[in-house]
């Protein structure tokens, strides 16, 4: 019974947060991811600047990295987003199309961060620990 | 043919705004993620309806005075340098000014960061980062109703809050233990023409109003991880009138002070707002010479949206505000003016239910119904109408918006 309810369910990953090599950092906390995916942390600690890469608000991964990951809800970030670029008091992060776009940005960014729900499909990227 | 000229001439402006939107737009899909360059914009048309009042215009009727454009750009010229402008076109009838403005002009210096501090200095003409809604109220999806409350947003001030020329400095801090900081100051003075002054002071005032500096703070605090998020503001402004020889004014000088608190709950489904304002508006002259009145005025709004689904959001709030607080029912208002001025200019309440639907991530509806008591905030407030203005009217506004 077991067996049929695991193999009827569909396969999810946990979302791993990758980064430029250029960003020098192996892990992170969740209150820093918070703060770079709110554009309240620009650089990275040795000064280069942080490119945030993001898929659409209404994506099923933007949605569980941001209730799982960040615990923000995804309106809380559009919010913040539109109100930095409506105002001029800043940028909002870079939309991506899908999954395959957002890798590439990131690999090609310097200082670039973005998301994954499958770490086994990418490679040439740092995949940071997240520490709470 | 003709028609068609005057239509044209009336709406060029934002004929202009909306051609130039559309074709960037289209560049703005092609943006490349590394871009320095962003380009964004906004469009809203809606049609607004008002009862018993010249909130929208003189006669009551169904009017289509409800059009916002905006076309933003930001240039980042290096790691620590961007520049950032944006232009809109507003038509709110009497509500404010119909017209093209630059919102924002200015060049950004993030003077400082690292994972805990982030400075920035923002120079040039820039919008008011302090209240909830100061730097959104003309974004028609960012700001939670067509119509925000009037008591703290009061669109006749619309020009002279909205942001200033000068300079502005902001200044975030995130400790793990303690939460996100937000320090905000900014000085600065709003350009104010011959139509600003004319919403506000009525046809009848024929000389000029000048805004003298004004200074603003605002500071802000989340807890960690909290879904709340509560606020403090302070400002202080003067403007100075000056009499045309022909004149029903003489020389005179307002003077405005403000404090605000606010509180803000984002849960999953349940949002709730809440803002406090304490208004001290004194005026010297203007009226007569020796005309001195100092009044401290009251006002404050408790809202609540529920999110349905990711589609849906109903809205709904209560606001009350009263021009001074040891006359709420306006009595002494009407007393001083002999009975010229009914008691209800003393005070405005506004209930409002409403709701918005999101078709898409850049396309959404809103739509709103205003059971409004009280005639405060309606323009021009130095010259009450209370041949045109009741003390009970309503308000409903539908408005289709798209951004980029």
């Amino acid at each position: 019974m077991l067996f049929v309810m695991l193999i009827g369910s569909p396969v999810t990953h946990a979302i791993d947060v990758i980064t430029n090599i250029t960003a020098d950092t192996a892990s992170i906390t969740t209150a820093q991811l918070r703060r770079i995916y709110s554009m309240r942390q620009v650089k990275w600690a040795n000064g280069v600047p942080i490119t945030v890469y993001v898929l659409s608000s209404n994506n099923i991964i933007h949605q569980k990295f941001c209730k799982e990951t960040l615990r923000l809800f995804p309106y809380q970030l559009d919010r913040i987003w539109n109100k930095l670029t409506f105002s001029g008091m800043g940028i909002a992060p870079t939309p991506v199309k899908n999954m395959e776009e957002l890798i590439k940005a990131v690999k090609s960014t310097t200082g670039a961060i973005g998301y994954i729900e499958n770490i086994n499909e990418v490679s040439d990227v740092n995949v940071l620990k997240i520490d709470e | 043919m003709s028609m068609y000229l005057k239509l044209m001439n009336k709406y060029r402006h934002a004929f202009i705004c909306l051609s130039a939107l559309l074709t960037l737009s289209v560049q703005a899909s092609d943006d490349k993620s590394a871009n320095p360059l962003k380009i964004h914009g906004f469009v809203a048309q809606g049609v607004i309806d008002v009862d018993g009042s010249n909130f929208v215009s003189n006669e009551n009727k169904l009017s289509t005075e409800l059009t916002e454009i905006g076309l933003n750009t930001s240039y980042q010229l290096s790691d620590d340098f961007r520049f950032a402008a944006q232009a809109v076109y507003l038509n709110g009838g009497n509500r404010y000014n119909e017209g093209l403005r630059v919102d924002y002009f200015l060049l950004d210096w993030d003077a400082y960061s690292s994972e805990q501090w982030q400075a920035n200095l923002f120079v040039g003409r820039f919008k008011s980062p302090h209240w909830l809604h100061s730097s959104t109220r003309d974004i028609p999806f960012e700001r939670p109703s067509i119509i925000l409350p009037q008591g703290l947003y009061f669109d006749g001030f619309r020009d002279i809050a909205v942001g200033g020329d000068g300079a502005a400095l902001k200044l975030t801090y995130n400790n793990d233990e303690f939460g996100e900081f937000d320090f905000n100051f900014s000085r600065g003075k709003s350009p104010i023409n011959s139509e600003d002054a004319e919403v506000i002071l009525s046809k009848f005032a024929q000389g000029s109003i000048k805004h003298e500096l004004d200074s603003q703070i605002s500071v802000y605090w989340r807890p960690v991880f909290s879904q709340w998020r509560f606020g403090l503001t302070l400002l202080d402004s003067e403007f100075n009138y000056t009499s045309a020889s022909l004149d029903s004014y003489v020389n005179g000088e307002f003077e405005f002070q403000n404090y605000t608190i606010n509180a803000i709950y984002e849960g999953e489904q349940w949002e709730f707002t809440s803002e406090f304002l304490q208004t001290r508006f004194l005026t010297k002259g203007f009226y007569a010479p020796q005309f001195y009145q100092d009044n401290l005025g009251q006002g404050g709004y408790f809202q609540a949206r529920y999110k349905v689904d990711q589609t849906l959001t109903i809205i709904g709030r209560y606001e009350e505000f009263y021009a001074d607080k040891d006359d709420k029912k306006g009595h002494k208002l009407e007393e001083r003016s002999y009975g010229t001025v009914p008691n209800y200019f003393g005070f405005q309440n506004d209930a409002m239910l409403g709701f918005s639907y999101k078709f898409s991530n850049n396309l959404q509806i809103n739509a709103e119904h205003h059971w409004m008591k009280g005639a405060a905030r309606l323009n021009p407030i130095v010259l009450p109408n209370p041949q045109v203005n009741k003390e009970h009217w309503k308000v409903w506004a539908i408005q289709l918006m798209y951004w980029f």
